[in-house]
């Protein structure tokens, strides 16, 4: 087996992997006490921005909210970027296409998989001439998908380099790992381009490469070729090092966290996870608090019943 | 222009002043057209003061943190604090905002889309230290380079250049007390990052470490809650003792003669005031009580230990001073076996109470708690009451306290409510949730320390000045009395020392005050004149539609 076939094997089970840690050390992490943020895209007040407290005796009555318009209100986030947009253009010029960049440079990938896949199992082939539309439309889809990725990303890396030297509100909080990402991205996205432009400009190649990852049986590719596998391969490696993960994360803390309005109604589902948290041990230092007690203990203290 | 600030400086020692404020560089406000004479400057600490506290960043000292006598204080605090901190990030020991501290920790693009909503930075002329990122930076530089495996190795690369010892400390719990925790900068955030909460997670590492905190919230006001009854000092009895005086007022003002329901069990409702109503705007809850005895509520207000005060500052800096409180609260309601907890015009306690607090109730303490103002919409708009928007035929514009609206999103009962009563309503722009806070958010209303006062007239108030002098545009001859509606008193306090500040009752003869003195100034059953408010000159006629139904 050739190194690049490793390394992509390895880069595709470590990405996942890698995330599914990270998401799932969130995900995992205790009950939080409510912090909304108004307005809710669910709620339905949603326009000005009202709760269901706005009704008296709230808890009575039952809560309109609608999920679609929360995904729809997210979406937007994902694919427009409109907060940006809204706020500061010049930034948000960079920014797209960047961030459309890196769903489409995955999305080739994804589609040069399937391409390959198609050939594994229908015999059929992926290009201009094919004899399914199927194998005529992915391999223009491929295509366009894939130059779009470079071509944006490319101009999204180098937007952002430039605003993050440029900005002073930018550059006095940017690290150094800023501009590694800002470059390394440009190499990845360039790489492509340069490997479609120079040498496979029907995107055959990683067809050919998928295949030997599916099947196993190892063929080689162009220099060019290889050296966009290996960087994208390196890519997926480093990416859960970057603060990526807000593709995800964002769920939690707009759904969880900002959005995350359930009331804590007597009987509900709630009380179970509220009692095992209150049993929680406090161990802060200041005198105020007496370290070594329940949570329920510190902080019922004074409370009698009567 | 003072040289640019980096957020490294902020360890920069021995400690030069980061932030000299000048008045030249704050944001112009409508009223002042460049004559400083009437934006007053933000007097300098004393020498002495300069010489005890802490007040390297930028002049002016909240916290009243003294300066180190030798090198083991520098040590201890800067152990305490890193202490504190592996607490604020675990889960035992911080399961209440662990999840969303997290998630503004380590998300955060540092794009500065945030800087703009936020109105102290913009106020302040955009001077670095108030950006809403810059204390977040701080903290996350700190914990990447302390606290997280090969983090001092990896320094340069990473860039976490802060360095740890007694003046960055010091510093950062200085500035924890910028940000009136409005959350403006969230709303902007695309990942949902709040920098509100990391200035309160700071605040809370210090008060819960270090017990270091500004005094008029823990010991002037959460500690005294809990020992005396509530954190203006009112004790038990001393609170009976004002009920009888505002049951005179009331006779005295109106001629009805109210008895106010006090610890009746099995009321309907137990309604919870801000103290500092009783203390400083009676007027207030004397309102509530005619408009309840009037409308027939079966209400009731209670003399137990906490039960009579809705404030808890602990939602500001403290979680377990915060759960002591809002528990207690419960208890006194579960006591006397009411129906449900009503909260009175105060709108961090309508957060602390209704929202935070909500996942930290056992069942048996789990009483419905809500807000007044949808219970006064339907009393208003439910045809409950005689009422006659004329008599509040004067300029009216509304605060929207952000703990109600961007918090909360109760927006829309109050405006219904003084839409209803008030000819000449205008609205601030912006308002709703995407207002502006009064500039005392937080906490900071209260707090009285040496020059801090200056610093909130002055700077983190100075966009709502603004907001309100333009609401008032076309009114601003001083024959005209003009109203802002606040219904918190937080922001009421808030208002009174900064209309102070900046002379602007005798300038342009604006007042403030709560909404429901509004509803009973309509009332055609009480005499004229509740509110000590003239009349303007009739604008326009008054309607004849809506607002005549409702009365």
């Amino acid at each position: 087996m050739s190194w690049p076939y490793i390394v992509t094997y390895v880069s595709y089970i470590f990405v996942i992997a890698a995330y599914a840690f990270k998401v799932a050390k969130i995900a995992k992490m205790p009950l939080h006490v409510r912090w909304d943020l108004y307005p809710i895209p669910h709620e339905k007040g949603h326009q000005y921005g009202g709760s269901y407290l706005e009704e008296s005796e709230w808890w009575t009555k039952p809560q309109e909210r609608s999920a679609l318009r929360s995904i729809s209100y997210m979406l937007k986030r994902y694919f427009l970027l409109n907060g940006y947009f809204r706020r500061n253009k010049k930034y948000w010029m960079s920014l797209y296409p960047w961030h459309i960049g890196f769903y489409l440079i995955v999305f080739f990938h994804v589609l040069a998989f399937i391409g390959a896949l198609t050939i594994v199992t229908t015999g059929g082939t992926i290009d201009a001439a094919s004899t399914s539309g199927f194998g005529i439309g992915l391999y223009y889809l491929t295509l366009v998908v894939a130059v779009a990725s470079f071509i944006l990303g490319s101009l999204g890396s180098i937007g952002l380099l430039t605003e993050r030297l440029v900005d002073k509100g930018l550059k006095d909080y940017a690290s150094p790992t800023n501009y590694f990402n800002y470059i390394f991205f440009l190499i990845v996205f360039l790489s492509g381009l340069f490997s479609w432009a120079l040498f496979d400009p029907t995107l055959s190649a990683y067809r050919e490469f998928w295949k030997g990852l599916i099947t196993f049986q190892y063929a080689a590719v162009e220099p060019a070729t290889y050296t966009h596998i290996i960087l994208f391969s390196l890519f997926l490696i480093y990416l859960p090092f970057t603060r990526s993960t807000h593709y995800i994360t964002i769920l939690f803390a707009f759904f969880g966290v900002l959005w995350g309005d359930k009331p804590n109604l007597r009987g509900g589902d709630m009380e179970g996870d509220i009692k095992e948290l209150l049993e929680k041990p406090v161990s802060w230092s200041a005198p105020h608090i007496q370290s070594g007690k329940k949570w329920s203990d510190v902080a019922t203290e004074g409370v009698e019943p009567e | 222009m003072t040289k640019r600030t980096k957020v490294k400086d902020i360890s920069q020692d021995p400690p030069e002043q980061l932030l000299h404020i000048a008045a030249q560089e704050l944001m112009p406000l409508p009223c002042c057209q460049g004559e400083l004479s009437i934006d007053p400057p933000i007097r300098p600490l004393t020498e002495e003061q300069k010489g005890r506290y802490e007040c390297s960043f930028d002049g002016i000292s909240a916290v009243r943190l003294t300066k180190p006598q030798s090198r083991q204080d520098e040590d201890k605090l800067v152990a305490g604090f890193l202490s504190g901190l592996k607490k604020l990030l675990s889960k035992e020991d911080n399961w209440t905002f662990l999840q969303p501290l997290t998630i503004s920790l380590e998300y955060c693009a540092k794009c500065q889309i945030c800087s703009e909503e936020c109105p102290i930075y913009v106020a302040s002329g955009r001077q670095e230290i108030y950006r809403p990122t810059y204390r977040a930076e701080v903290l996350r530089r700190i914990i990447n380079r302390y606290l997280k495996r090969g983090g001092k190795a990896l320094a340069r690369f990473t860039g976490n250049d802060v360095e740890l010892n007694w003046t960055t400390i010091a510093r950062l719990a200085e500035s924890a007390y910028r940000c009136t925790l409005c959350r403006r900068c969230t709303q902007a955030c695309a990942r949902g990052i709040d920098n509100g909460l990391i200035s309160r997670e700071i605040r809370k590492v210090f008060s819960q470490e270090l017990g270091i905190v500004a005094p008029e919230l823990h010991a002037l006001g959460s500690v005294k809650q809990l020992e005396v009854g509530a954190s203006t000092g009112i004790s038990p009895q001393a609170f009976e003792g004002m009920v009888e005086f505002m049951e005179e007022e009331i006779e005295e003002k109106t001629g009805r003669k109210i008895k106010f329901p006090i610890d009746k069990r099995g009321a309907d409702i137990l309604l919870i005031h801000n103290s500092g109503e009783f203390m400083s705007w009676p007027e207030n809850p004397e309102a509530f009580a005619i408009i309840f005895e009037a409308a027939g509520v079966n209400w009731t207000l209670s003399t137990e230990l906490g039960g009579y005060e809705a404030t808890n500052y602990g939602l500001w800096y403290d979680d377990v001073q915060f759960a002591r409180i809002a528990l207690r609260q419960a208890q006194v309601a579960k006591d006397l076996r009411v129906r449900k907890i009503v909260i009175g015009e105060c709108g961090h306690a309508h957060k602390a109470s209704i929202v935070t607090a909500d996942r930290i109730f056992p069942p048996e303490l789990n009483i419905p708690r809500e807000s007044c103002l949808p219970v006064l919409e339907e009393i208003v708009l439910g045809g409950k009451l005689k009422l006659d928007p004329r008599r509040n035929n004067f300029p009216v514009t509304l605060h929207d306290p952000c703990n109600m609206v961007r918090s909360m999103g109760i927006v829309e009962p109050q405006r219904r409510i003084v839409r209803a009563i008030c000819p000449q309503f205008r609205e601030m722009e912006p308002h709703g949730v995407k207002n502006y806070c009064c500039g005392g958010g937080s906490g900071f209303a209260i707090m009285n320390s040496m020059n801090f006062p200056d610093w909130r007239s002055g700077i983190s108030g100075r966009m709502k000045m603004k907001q309100i002098i333009d609401s008032f545009q076309d009114v601003l001859d001083p024959s005209i009395q003009k109203y802002v509606c606040a219904p918190c008193s937080n922001c009421k306090g808030q208002f009174r020392d900064m209309f102070i500040y900046y002379n602007i009752a005798e300038q342009y003869n604006i007042v403030y005050g709560g909404l429901v003195e509004l509803i009973v100034n309509a009332m055609v059953d009480i005499p004229a004149g509740y509110l000590e408010v003239e009349e303007a000159p009739v604008v326009e006629e008054v309607p004849t539609t809506d607002r005549e139904a409702v009365v």
